[in-house]
């Protein structure tokens, strides 16, 4: 089992503080965030919450980092 | 994935360039999805299309992702990556309607590869281990200690933390937290696990948090620089 140091813990317990969207929302609208993204918009003020809950929610973290670099990869 | 939501943030202040602009799809959207919707030679030629741009999805996710899987042959992550693939087309196909245009086609595509392969290698990981114990995991949270550098602060925030956990949640809430917090449970994993979804775990997770916080605002602990919060 992996042992994590108590920071890492504590922000794993808490989560984000900001207001959040949940994981339906998010996948729903992860292509459009990427895209935003990758064109320098300011992607949160289009989808407020989702950085948030990016934050918050591992999988979903890891999915938006393999998405924003294989669309950045295929542009 | 469930249709479990959270509550709806308010929104920041709308940037109408990118909310007021009517969807007009580029020409290789368009051609995919006039394509997929018509009959015949033409639907399944662009089916094997899409299963290709879907399996180099799959594998990408799947490249990324093998450093931390290195007991896995290759032959094994070639299957999983083909099977990825087949289950996103399949996701892709029965949610065309869903495409509204604000992204490209291929980019709104590969999202449902990555989800596929992402999932299965977290589950291909967990396969073989149990879920510990809430009372293992209890103690494990129990013996955190903050670093030698650290202040006072981040024991007097455990302690808070602990105290939280122990009389504010629910005993389900208590499960899910310690397992996707404190044991690194992948969520998908957990939902499997526990006969649920995704969304409706993380809604619990979000639920449990929040009580967290009240319960750490109630007496007066604050988060601090210590946990770099604005």
């Amino acid at each position: 089992m992996e042992r994590r140091e108590p920071r890492e813990m504590l922000r794993g317990l808490l989560g984000p503080a900001a207001p959040e969207v949940g994981c339906d929302t998010c996948f729903a609208e992860l292509d459009r965030f990427v895209e935003l993204e990758l064109a320098g918009h300011d992607a949160e003020v289009a989808l407020p919450g989702l950085r948030a809950h990016l934050d918050g929610c591992p999988a979903c973290r890891e999915e938006h980092e393999s998405l924003l670099a294989l669309a950045a990869e295929r542009r | 994935m469930s249709t479990v939501t959270l509550p709806v943030v308010e929104p920041g202040a709308p940037d109408l360039a990118l909310t007021q602009r009517p969807p007009s799809l580029d020409d290789e959207s368009r051609a995919w999805l006039d394509d997929l919707r018509t009959e015949g030679r033409t639907k399944d030629e662009a089916i094997a299309r899409l299963h290709a741009l879907l399996l180099r999805a799959a594998r990408f996710e799947i490249a990324r992702r093998r450093v931390t899987m290195p007991y896995l042959r290759g032959d094994e992550l070639d299957d999983l990556a083909a099977e990825a693939a087949d289950d996103a087309v399949v996701s892709v196909l029965r949610r065309l309607d869903d495409f509204r245009g604000l992204s490209r086609f291929s980019t709104w595509a590969y999202k449902f590869a990555l989800l596929e392969a992402a999932v299965k290698l977290r589950k291909r990981a967990w396969q073989s281990r149990e879920i510990p114990l809430e009372d293992e995991t209890w103690n494990r949270l129990a013996s955190a200690r903050p670093g030698p550098d650290d202040q006072a602060e981040p024991g007097v925030l455990l302690d808070a933390v602990r105290e939280g956990i122990a009389n504010g949640l629910t005993p389900h809430q208590r499960r899910v937290l310690l397992a996707l917090a404190v044991d690194g449970v992948p969520i998908d994993v957990l939902a499997d696990r526990l006969g649920s979804t995704r969304g409706a775990l993380y809604k619990t997770l979000h639920d449990a948090r929040r009580k967290l916080r009240a319960h750490l605002a109630e007496r007066g602990v604050a988060l601090g620089q210590w946990l770099e919060e604005s």
